[in-house]
């Protein structure tokens, strides 16, 4: 009957891509730390797990063992791949998990009345309160470690923060007039949080996210350093070092590799996340 | 030099300052005698506003200043930060414009007064906070006692204003620069702190650079007025001249478009009258004189060479002003 | 304030109820027969109910909760299944190692991270300022336990000068104490500083721009003055709720140290009980830390009122 349809009010944002320093250096060092990770399922210098006494403690620069071999003759490199493969999974994977849970979370907050955004705030606080450490290693101990527990265990840490993020973020756009405009054409709520609150927080999310994935490479590491992450046969830089430490008073080579290895790629991470807020930032915060 | 006291408030000659990309005041000059008073007009991005920063040397950072700024027997632009902080507050004070982003947030009004006067006059505390009370009555705000005790937050904007000029005033100054300081307050409430600001001005014997976009206001508290445009003074002269018998096209301009209840004819018919075009941007000024594409009466000549302004003190910087008996050139 | 500081309060207790509630249940949840569990796989059907009898563990949970709760309380935080130790002393025994690393990591990455930060945005657009960030991002990305292997490399192994590990308790020897705390401490509070310098160098850099420290100027403080008195004071409203914020960072931080160095502390308690499955060694521990968690968040809502009249008085 209608045949006129209310016009796009939502002012898109177009992201003009800036060039600055941290965007760039951030592009790269995430780029080729994801290429190091799928490389690996293709090819690798040789088995990370099978020990082989006979090479053991090969010091770096050895002809097929550029960075040397471990207490047990496994090469470094090797497992540095693979465990490449494990911070993301785990990492991206408590990333994706909590922005899911929490952009549903802070809208729901953001959106629909007092009562939820009181309760689920509060919510949010207090699970804040708990250090994220200490649950990890109760989940840990109730739920076996590995690396499931561990994305639940991040999930469990950064949903919160999502949320408060999120809510901070959907609050404001929905402040502004064109969602005014919008509910006065008639536009439902699910409407109007799909169509013109996501797009606007999007920028929001994406920086969020890849801070939290190099969050959660960072927690990983910590928790498989203690024993409560993953485990052989899986390889985390942070059990790389735990082995590491048990071998320090005769070669600290190995000590080196897996933490060098953790600092790019989490400095790569927050590097792009940050120089993502900086391009995105501008647009996204207008005061009504 | 004369070894006696300087005969002006202050002596501004060819100020300019820039950020090295932008050149936001582009050479003023003017004097306001002891006890004078003189009023700034311009629009947004004129410069005004600069300027009397630059006066206080609390230019943003990455601008500087150039020219000369005599004040209380030094130039200015030659002085540490360190100097000058001695003299503000002290010889030559300032009151912004938005009084509750103004005020330190998180320290009593009282306070915030009683420590200019310890600062300068090495009082104690008690003599301060008794002093502080005096100003406050003077400021005629109520019940001066608690006030003394409140936030900034918890009192009005009439109310913190008073207290802004309370601390410029504190100790006697010079001069006392007043930047839009009723622009942020209700029209009901601005009358009351002019008048205020008036007598309070008056009864110190301080000289006045008043600055405001309101040309009411210069006409019932300043002496004379300089009409900024653009970075520089276009226009300069006593108020009831330059306002009865404006010779620059911009001052002409500024005063045709005042609403007044001549102008406004209340079924609508009448239209004010406004002056074509907009400001221009700072990093894109126009060559010659800075107005010429707004200009009724601009020639080959205005887009060429910049006029000067003259310098008995009364004056406008055009090659073509209005003249005192006649009507502009018709376009 | 009044108001403001009951309104906090009772979300203090509140918290504390919930994070009780959910602690419980996570590990309740993971279950199994504990009785069993911890008696080992030789234990007689006799033994294990006569274990879980003595424990309470055969009552229904919401019952176990309210007697746990109940018998907090009162300072009784339960009892080890093996040794019949008070947790209540094994947690003591343990706070005079973890404590003193917490709150000393703490202090030494304020002391660094408040001039450092504040330097930072003074200086921002010149290179010192970038250098500054560059250096604050790498440390952020550094995990602490690699800052703790590295530095007892350094002075524990190739200078000798250090404990690389171990704890000599207070009451042997002081200063053995404080030499097996100087590593610990020093990777805990670089790491937390270069958390903080961001957030201080963001806090001041706001503030900074203010108008009234423009004013504070313009009434006779040199830039300097300005700054640290009407600046830093200010600024130190963010800064208190961000050093609330990373209390969860600091303790998670110190339980890692701690195993880095093989200290003593709560830590190794916890993972040494929870491998053990001793439920109510854990529950109480960890409960005792989250409370401790929560009441500094409450104390820091309470030092913000104290600082800022805006919050007070909005009751």
């Amino acid at each position: 009957m209608n045949t006129t349809t209310a016009p796009t009010i939502a002012p898109r944002r177009r992201r003009r891509l800036e060039l600055n320093a941290s965007l760039v250096v951030g592009v790269v060092l995430t780029i080729g730390f994801l290429v190091i990770a799928i490389v690996s399922f293709f090819w690798l210098p040789s088995n990370p797990n099978i020990p082989n006494i006979k090479n053991r403690m090969l010091p770096p620069g050895t002809v097929d063992h550029w960075l040397g071999t471990d207490g047990l003759g496994r090469d470094i490199i090797a497992q540095l791949m693979v465990g490449a493969r494990t911070s993301i999974l785990v990492g991206a994977g408590g990333a994706t998990i909590s922005l899911i849970l929490g952009t549903v979370a802070g809208l729901v907050a953001a959106a629909y009345g007092k009562i939820a955004d009181e309760t689920i705030s509060r919510g949010a606080d207090i699970m804040l309160s708990i250090p994220g450490m200490v649950t990890a290693l109760v989940l840990a101990a109730t739920m076996g470690s590995g690396a499931l527990t561990t994305i639940f265990a991040l999930t469990a840490f950064f949903t919160p923060s999502f949320t408060r993020v999120i809510r901070s973020a959907a609050m404001s756009v929905l402040q502004e007039d064109f969602i005014t405009s919008a509910k006065l054409y008639g536009r439902g709520k699910l409407f109007i949080l799909a169509r013109h609150v996501i797009p606007n927080i999007a920028g929001v999310m994406i920086v969020q996210f890849t801070l939290y994935f190099a969050a959660g490479i960072l927690t990983e590491a910590g928790l498989s350093y203690l024993g409560v992450g993953v485990t052989r046969p899986s390889i985390s830089w942070g059990m790389m070092l735990n082995e590491a430490q048990q071998t320090v008073g005769i070669s600290s080579p190995l000590a080196m590799w897996p933490g060098l290895a953790i600092v790019i790629v989490v400095l790569g991470l927050n590097l792009l996340g940050d120089g993502l807020r900086d391009v995105l930032d501008p647009k996204l915060k207008r005061r009504s | 030099m004369t070894t006696s006291a300087k005969p002006h408030a202050i002596e501004v000659k060819d100020l300019v300052v820039s950020n090295g990309d932008v050149t936001a005041v582009r050479g003023v000059s003017f004097t306001i005698p002891q006890g004078g008073r003189m009023g700034l007009v311009g629009e947004s991005g004129s410069g005004k506003s600069m300027t009397a920063l630059a006066l206080m040397g609390l230019l943003p950072m990455g601008w500087s200043t150039h020219g000369s700024i005599l004040h209380d027997g030094v130039d200015l632009v030659t002085q540490s930060d360190k100097a000058l902080s001695s003299r503000r507050g002290r010889t030559l004070s300032m009151v912004f414009q938005d009084p509750l982003s103004s005020l330190n947030p998180v320290r009593r009004v009282g306070d915030q007064i009683s420590s200019v006067i310890r600062r300068h006059t090495g009082a104690d505390r008690k003599t301060a906070e008794a002093q502080t009370i005096e100003l406050i009555k003077q400021m005629n705000l109520p019940r001066p006692e608690q006030l003394v005790r409140a936030y900034p937050h918890e009192i009005s904007g009439g109310q913190r204003q008073r207290i802004m000029i309370a601390m410029a005033l504190a100790c006697y100054p010079q001069l006392i620069i007043a930047d839009e300081p009723t622009t942020a307050l209700d029209v009901t409430v601005q009358k009351q702190v002019l008048r205020l600001l008036n007598g309070a001005v008056r009864d110190r014997g301080s000289a006045l650079l008043m600055i405001t976009h309101d040309l009411p206001i210069i006409a019932a508290m300043c002496d004379t007025v300089a009409v900024m445009y653009a970075g520089r003074i276009v226009e300069i002269g006593p108020v009831q001249e330059v306002f009865r018998n404006p010779r620059h096209h911009y001052t002409r301009g500024l005063l045709d478009s005042q609403p007044t209840m001549d102008n406004i004819a209340l079924d609508g018919s009448s239209r004010l009258v406004s002056i074509p075009g907009m400001v221009p941007p700072l990093h894109s000024l126009p060559t010659g004189c800075a107005f010429n594409p707004r200009c009724p009466a601009a020639t080959d000549k205005c887009r060429e060479t910049m006029p000067e302004l003259g310098t008995d003190g009364i004056s406008a910087a055009c090659w073509h002003p209005i003249h005192l008996a006649g009507e502009v050139a018709a376009q | 304030m009044a108001i403001y500081a009951l309104r906090k309060l009772a979300f203090f207790l509140g918290a504390v109820f919930v994070a009780s509630l959910a602690i419980f249940i996570l590990i309740r949840a993971a279950g199994g027969n504990v009785a069993a569990i911890v008696l080992g796989k030789d234990a007689t059907a006799e033994a294990i109910n006569a274990l879980a009898h003595a424990y309470g563990l055969d009552q229904p949970l919401p019952v176990q909760y309210f007697n746990w709760v109940t018998n907090m309380l009162q300072g009784d935080l339960g009892q080890s299944f093996r040794t019949k130790e008070s947790v209540a002393d094994l947690v003591t025994a343990r706070l005079s190692v973890s404590v003193p690393l917490a709150l000393s990591g703490l202090l030494l990455g304020l002391i660094i991270a408040i001039p450092v930060g504040t330097y930072a945005a003074r200086n921002v657009g010149k290179p010192s300022g970038a250098v500054l960030a560059l250096i604050s991002q790498i440390g952020i990305a550094v995990p602490v336990f690699w800052a703790g292997i590295l530095l007892s490399v350094l002075f524990g192994v190739k200078l000798g000068w250090l404990p690389t590990g171990g704890w000599i308790d207070w009451r042997e020897s002081p200063i053995g104490a404080i030499r097996s705390l100087v590593l610990p401490v020093l990777s805990l509070g670089l790491i937390m500083a270069a958390v903080l310098i961001r957030y201080v160098r963001s806090a001041v850099l706001d503030v900074m721009n203010q108008d009234y420290v423009r004013t504070a100027r313009a009434v006779g403080m040199t830039r300097t003055q300005a700054l640290l008195s009407v600046g830093l004071r200010n600024a130190a409203l963010p800064i208190v709720t961000i050093v609330g914020l990373q209390i969860a960072e600091l303790i998670g931080g110190t339980v890692i140290i701690e195993m880095v160095f093989s200290l003593p502390g709560l830590s190794r308690m916890i993972l040494a009980n929870v491998a053990a499955r001793e439920v109510i060694v854990v529950q109480s521990t960890v409960m005792l830390i989250i409370i401790f968690v929560i009441f500094v968040n409450f104390a820091v809502d309470l030092l913000y009122g104290v600082l800022d009249p805006r919050v007070r008085n909005a009751a």
